[in-house]
Parts: structure tokens; sequence; C-alpha cells
């Protein structure tokens, strides 16, 4: 208790509250830009903050991992450009509703789902990282498996074109998953010789394409349409209604995106795209998915926020980073002589409780700035297309060379745009494309890892609990339909029974 | 234009060349920023490696340094990169041995084996044989006496990096059974996966698995170094239970052929005292890897060499190289 409330006194010290002010503002902005992540700027300033003490350090890059999650959002709604690949699932919903003229209330929305998702997340570090840190090490390549046959079993629903389609375009996501090296052999697979694609495709040029570049060459065709400003309804923040509405959203979201952040393999992408189909499934208004559904904001934001203090969870607990940036903020604690593992919870906890409440001060920092500046970010869509557009594109190729300096990329994400362009004339929703790759390079290694591990043997499978689980609780989300219908059957026929007694 | 005009332009065209060169010869070195390039994404181990030396090199070298990541084909992308850059010093490559087996794969577009010019090495991390708390294998010859009846299974990273060939050398040298390699994305995946029970062995580096073994969670068995290590005082060598194998993964400074020896000079000179500053002493301690990790041009070039040999003849007996 006594450490638990030192740490909480640097909120008190103003040097302190004025790192963790600037690490909040530098992360919303660069998450803001789809060329920066918080990866990037966090390995950028590492060198900076070696001269700090530990805590300033640590509660500087965690006030930056957790404001960049956020501000990739307010791209992915204004401009259909998912700042970080994290975002990519807001833009589903949130640049439908930017369009409608509804930008304010979709960035308050993700302003406060992302501070649930993230303080809740927080909270569930404090008092369980020492119990969930073990719950990583039950996690092998065949849970990894199931957990990734039970993304994919939502291809067909995720996105707003019929099931087909979407089941289609989720199967060339797969098959584009399978470019580069392949890890179990080492041989190059559809790289055509370039080096640069022998790690894969990279997510962010893809999704900058994908949403970016295809809704530019869409814009292109309607700068003849004169369309209504809705120049004032774009600054209304939401209101409790829909607050209301989205309670569910956040909540599930939040558990489920601190869970898949706890896991060391899965970062805040994959925790967004898995809870967009959670909430989706869990929803009274199905139709309105894909077309500017506010709980699809809340959902995903929520969750890739929620994912960053789950991540933090094997990062200080195991020593073991579960993303890009806990991977760096790890080196900068080894650089300030502090070893994270099982015993730092008893040799050092006024540290750790000062990186808490650096996390949480940063939540709340941002939803502050969040609310104000979503009336000033919402101006944006009140530029005129001819000028936005070309905007973006610069600010897009700017962003896919961005992370590796690499003019491949780009070609990626110009290729990606046309592709999305085509999808998009055609009836095709870029979403399952998206989860498809995500999901294909993990459903594939997984699947060779646990037969090694298996001595080939498929039907070990089944001893393992936790796989058993999520087998079940996929099968019964594929025939869903089936049962519901089963079961409306049955009691109809019972009813018909008794009223013939 | 008759003849004798043409010469003296010849002559005045070839001193004015001649006089371009001198005045090219003494220019200061460096004049502008130096480029580190490396094949590590942003926060990999390598990319943290660069930027722990680059915190008091500008002082040592009289200026800026800049990190370049260019990832993508074990090496492959690095390698192009540096190659389209002019050498003349202000390009330098952070290279493992990720690199040399690249080379020798041939996949080094047009930098071949040969190339390289060592200026100096920066981390040297032996790797530690490595088995889940829960394993049956108290100490190395449990798991050697265990592994010469069936066929081990270890967590690699990927097929035909620098911890596989380990594997495969450790099997041949100590007469085990064919070992089942099962790759990961890396060091921390294969880690939980020993703790998980879901792997028999790994060959890892003490800094990748320390909380765990703080935590008695995973045990070290063998060092496959030349002497004992500080932070493993009970775990023996592997040449003290008869095995003579030291495997370690390295990184090191590295240069293109071409680029003139004075500046390699100044190169080595500025990266070893920035090295042995107090900020790199620290990471390198704190993240378990060993003292003398920091040596100049000759011995770094030796083990390059060396590498290469044992490298060659690894791939080929793997398959991976005709």
């Amino acid at each position: 208790m006594d450490a638990f409330l030192a740490g909480m006194a640097i909120l008190a010290d103003p040097y302190m509250v004025g790192i963790i002010l600037a690490g909040t503002v530098l992360g919303v902005i660069v998450g803001a830009l789809p060329g920066l992540s918080g990866s990037t700027t966090a390995a950028l300033l590492l060198p900076i903050t070696i001269t700090m003490s530990p805590v300033a350090s640590i509660a500087f890059l965690g006030a930056i991992y957790c404001a960049a999650n956020f501000g990739g959002s307010i791209t992915a709604i204004l401009i259909n450009t998912p700042g970080d690949p994290s975002a990519s699932a807001t833009a589903y919903d949130g640049y439908p509703m930017a369009r409608r003229g509804e930008a304010g209330r979709a960035l308050g929305m993700s302003t406060i789902a992302s501070a649930i998702g993230g303080i809740f997340s927080v909270f569930v570090l404090i008092v369980a990282a020492p119990l969930l840190a073990k719950a990583a090490y039950s996690f092998g390549p065949p849970e990894y498996f199931a957990l990734a046959i039970f993304g994919l079993s939502m291809l067909a629903a995720v996105g707003s074109s019929t099931g087909l389609k979407n089941l289609m375009v989720g199967a060339f996501g797969v098959l584009l998953a399978t470019i580069g090296l392949d890890l179990m052999t080492g041989v190059d697979r559809f790289t055509f010789g370039v080096p640069e694609l022998s790690e894969g495709l990279g997510l962010v040029p893809v999704l900058t394409g994908l949403f970016a570049i295809s809704e530019l060459l869409v814009q292109v065709g309607r700068l003849q349409i004169i369309p209504e400003r809705l120049g004032l309804s774009a600054m209304k923040l939401p209101s409790m209604a829909d607050y209301r509405k989205c309670a569910k959203a956040i909540g599930l979201s939040s558990v489920l995106g601190t869970f898949i952040g706890i896991l060391p393999a899965l970062g805040a992408t994959t925790a967004a795209l898995i809870s967009y189909n959670e909430t989706r499934r869990w929803s009274k208004y199905k139709d309105e998915f894909g077309k500017g559904s506010i709980e699809g904001i809340a959902g995903p934001e929520a969750a890739n926020n929620a994912a960053v203090g789950g991540s933090m969870v094997p990062t200080l607990a195991l020593g073991i980073p579960g993303s890009a940036t806990t991977a760096i903020i790890l080196a900068g604690l080894i650089v300030q002589g502090v070893r994270p593992g099982p015993h730092l919870f008893n040799e050092q906890p006024t540290l750790l409780y000062a990186v808490f409440a650096s996390m949480l001060a940063s939540n709340l920092i941002y939803v502050v700035l969040g609310l104000f500046a979503a009336k000033l970010f919402a101006r944006i869509t009140l530029i005129p297309d001819a000028i936005l557009w070309p905007g973006v594109l610069v600010f897009a190729i700017v962003g896919a060379y961005g992370p590796n300096q690499s003019l491949v990329d780009v070609w990626v994400m110009l290729s990606f745009g046309v592709i999305g362009y085509v999808m998009r004339r055609y009836g095709f929703s870029p979403a399952p494309l998206v989860m498809g790759l995500v999901l294909g390079t993990m459903v594939e290694e997984t699947l060779k890892q646990s037969l090694l591990i298996f001595d080939h043997n498929w039907l070990l499978f089944f001893t393992r609990p936790i796989v058993v689980a999520l087998f079940v609780v996929t099968a019964l989300s594929v025939c869903a339909p089936w049962l519901a219908r089963a079961i409306r059957g049955a009691t109809k026929s019972a009813r018909l029974r008794a009223a013939e007694k | 234009m008759p003849a004798h005009q043409k010469t003296c332009l010849a002559l005045g065209f070839g001193l004015a060349v001649l006089a371009a060169g001198a005045v090219q010869a003494q220019e200061a070195f460096p004049s502008k920023p130096i480029e580190v390039v490396t094949h590590a994404g942003v926060g990999g181990g390598t990319d943290i490696t660069a930027r722990m030396m680059m915190v008091q090199a500008p002082a040592a070298l009289k200026t800026e340094l800049v990190v370049a990541n260019k990832t993508g084909g074990s090496g492959s992308a690095s390698f192009g990169y540096a190659a389209s850059r002019p050498k003349d010093g202000h390009t330098i490559m952070l290279i493992t041995q990720t690199h040399l087996l690249t080379l020798l794969q041939g996949k080094g577009g047009t930098v071949k084996v040969g190339d390289l010019v060592g200026i100096a090495r920066a981390t040297e991390d032996p790797q530690v044989l490595m088995v889940g708390a829960n394993s049956p294998y108290k100490t190395a010859q449990d798991f050697i006496a265990a592994a010469k009846t069936k066929s081990m299974k270890f967590g690699t990273t990927q097929i035909g990096s620098v911890d596989h060939i380990a594997v495969v050398g450790f099997a041949e040298k100590a007469g085990l059974w064919k070992p089942i390699v099962v790759p990961f994305r890396g060091g921390g995946d294969i880690v939980v996966n020993l703790v998980g029970g879901n792997l028999d062995g790994a060959l890892l580096n003490y800094a990748e698995a320390e909380s765990q073994i703080k935590a008695n969670e995973v045990r070290a068995l063998i060092v496959f170094a030349k002497s004992k290590m500080d932070s493993l005082p009970q775990t023996p060598t592997a040449a003290e239970i008869g095995i003579p194998a030291v495997y370690s993964t390295t990184r090191g400074f590295a240069v293109l052929k071409g680029t003139p020896e004075d500046r390699i000079k100044l190169l080595e000179e500025g990266l070893v005292k920035s090295m042995q500053g107090k900020i790199y002493q620290d990471y390198l301690k704190s993240s378990g890897q060993s003292e003398g990790s920091v040596v100049g041009r000759a011995d770094w070039q030796a083990e390059i060499d060396e590498f290469l040999k044992t490298g060659d003849a690894a791939l080929t007996s793997l398959g991976i190289k005709k």
C-alpha cells in the first residue's frame, strides 16, 4: 500500500506531470500521422530517455504508447486513413459517419471508448499482472491456432457486403499472408526476388492503400457532385443515448482487448479486429455495421487501448514484450538497470506503481485533449475535397515510405489502392482482407508448429482444454443460425402440442 | 582545333582531375552524418545495439549518426542499400551472423562473400542451452543422455539462422539423435513455450530468458562459451562436459570493400571509444552480454572469416546451400 501511494505521488510532481503531458501530446500526434507509429517514435526517443530517471523515462514512453493508439483513430475516422494499424477496424464505421457529417460524434465516441478501455486495462494490470502473467504460459502454438481459427470463422460476417463476397475477400487475404519468408522452411514465397517482400506485406502500406488511396480514387469520380456540407452537426459530440447504446460494446471489448493484449504474440491490431467482430455479433443493430455504426467505433477503440495495458502485463511480469512498442519500453527499462520479471513486483513496487499511475494519467489527459480537439479536428471534414484528397495522397505516400524507408512499401500501397478501388466498385468490403492477412500468417505458422510439437498426430489437439473450448465456441458460432432455427422450431412445435391439448 | 591545343587541353584537364583528387583525399572526414545500416526493424535487438552505441558516438566521431532500418531478406535489403551508397565511410553496417549466412547463400545482391571489412565488434552473446523448470532433465548430462535415445524438440528462430546452425552443430558434436527443430518468430515465443512445456530445449541468449531464470521457471544447462558466464556461475561450459562447441550471437560494425583505409581507421577508433563509454558498457552488462564484447578490427575480422568457413559447411550439411 505504501508503494502504491508512493507511486501515485508522482502525479503531484510538476516535472513528472509535464513529462507525461509531453508524451501524451506527442503520442496523439504521431498516432494520427500514418507514417509515424508509437513504436517508431519510442525507438527514436530511446537514447534521450537514458538521461532521465527510470520512472520519468518509462512514464514518458508509456504515455506515448497509450496516446498513440488513440491518435490512430483520428485520421481513420476523418480521412479513412488509419494512423496506426490498430485503428484499421475503426475506419470501417468511423469514416462513413464522418461522411454523414457526424465526425464529432465519431471522434467523441472514439475518445471515450479508448479511455475506458485503456483505464480498465491499467486496473487489470495493477491488480492481476502477477496472476495473469502465468496465463501467458498456457498459450502455446496449438492454443494460438484455435484462437486464429475462431477469428477466421467470423470472416463471412465481418464487413458490409454479402457473406459469400466477404469469404472470397477473406480467402484472398489469407493467400496474401503467404507472401514472404516461410518460417518453417526458410524459403521465400511469392517475393519475385524483391528482398523487401521477404518480411511479408507490410500492414501499414496495405491498410493505407486499401482505405485511403481507394477512397481517393472514389472521390475523384465525384468531384462534379457538390456535396451538401453539414457544417454544424460535424462538431456535435456523442449524446448520453449514444453512450448507453455503446455500453455493452465498450465493456465487452475492454475485457477482450485486455486479454488479447496479455497474450505475448498478439497486439492491438488483432484485438481491434476480433473485437469488431464480437461487437457486431452481440449488437442489436447488426445492419448498421459498415455503414456508420457508432458501436463499430466503440468496440475496436476500447479494445486497442485495452490491449496497451494488456501487453504491458507480459512485459513487466515476464520480461516478454507483447508488441513492438513494449519491446522498446523493455529495452528502456533494461538500460535503466531495471530487469522486468516476476521478481520486479517484490523488488521495485514503487517504480511499477509509478508506471501504472503515469499510464492512467495519460489516458485521462487524452480524453480532455480528444474531446476539445475533436471539434477542431472535425473541421477537417469541411475542407473542400479537391484540396483535401491530394493532401491525403502526399500524406499516404510519406506514411507508407516512413516506417522502413522503402519504396517497395510505396508501390505496395499504391497497388492496394487500385485493388481496394476495384473491390469497392464491385461491392466487396476490404475488412475481411485485413482479417485474412493478419490471421492467415498466424493460422499457418501455429498449425505447422503444433504438428511438429505433436509429432504430426493432429488428434493431440483435443488433449488441450483451451483448444477444445475454443473449437467448441467456433463450432457453435458457425452453426448459430441453424441452431437458432432448430430451437425456434422446437419451441413452436411444443407450443402447438400444448395448444392441441 | 590544332593538335598541340588538344594536348594542352587534355593535360590541363588531367591536372584538374588530379588536383580535385588531391583535394578529395584531404577532405575532412567525417563531413556529414554517418548512416548506420541495420537489418533489424525499429526496436529489434540489433537496432537497440546501434542506438546505444550512438549515445556517446557523436563526441568520439565528431559527427551525428542516424540509423537506417532496412528490414527484409535476412539482411539482403540492408546489403542492397549499403551497396547503393558511396563507399566514403559515411555508411557503416551493423552486421550479425545472419548477414554472413545470407551472403553465403548468395542472397547479398551485388555484395559477395569477402566484400565485408570488419571495423569493431559490438556485442558477443553466448548461446545457452535451456530447458523449462518442469523438464525431467536436471543437468547437462541428463539432457545429453536422454537426447541419445530420442529426438529432442528444439525451438529456434527461422530455418538457417544462427541458433538453428548451433543446434545442429551441438547435436552432431555431442552425438545426439537428429533434433526436431520448431521455428518461432522470436526468442520471447520460445521462452514461453519452454516454460509451457511444448519444447524439450532451446539455445537462447541469457538476456532472452533472464527473468524466467531468476524466477526458477527456466533452467540453464550448458553455456556455449570459452569460459563460464558471470550471470550463470553454476552452469558448466560445453568444454567442461566434453563437447568442444562455442556458439554466440555476435554483432559488429563493418563497411564494404573500397572504403578508404584511413577512414576505416578513424571509424574504428571512434566506434571503439564510444562503445567503451559508460552508457554502452552499462547496456552490455544489463543485457547479460559478455564484458569483452567490444574488440577492434583485427579480432573482429578474424571472427568473421572463421564464421564464414564454419557457416558454409553447416549450410551445406543442412541442405540449405547446394
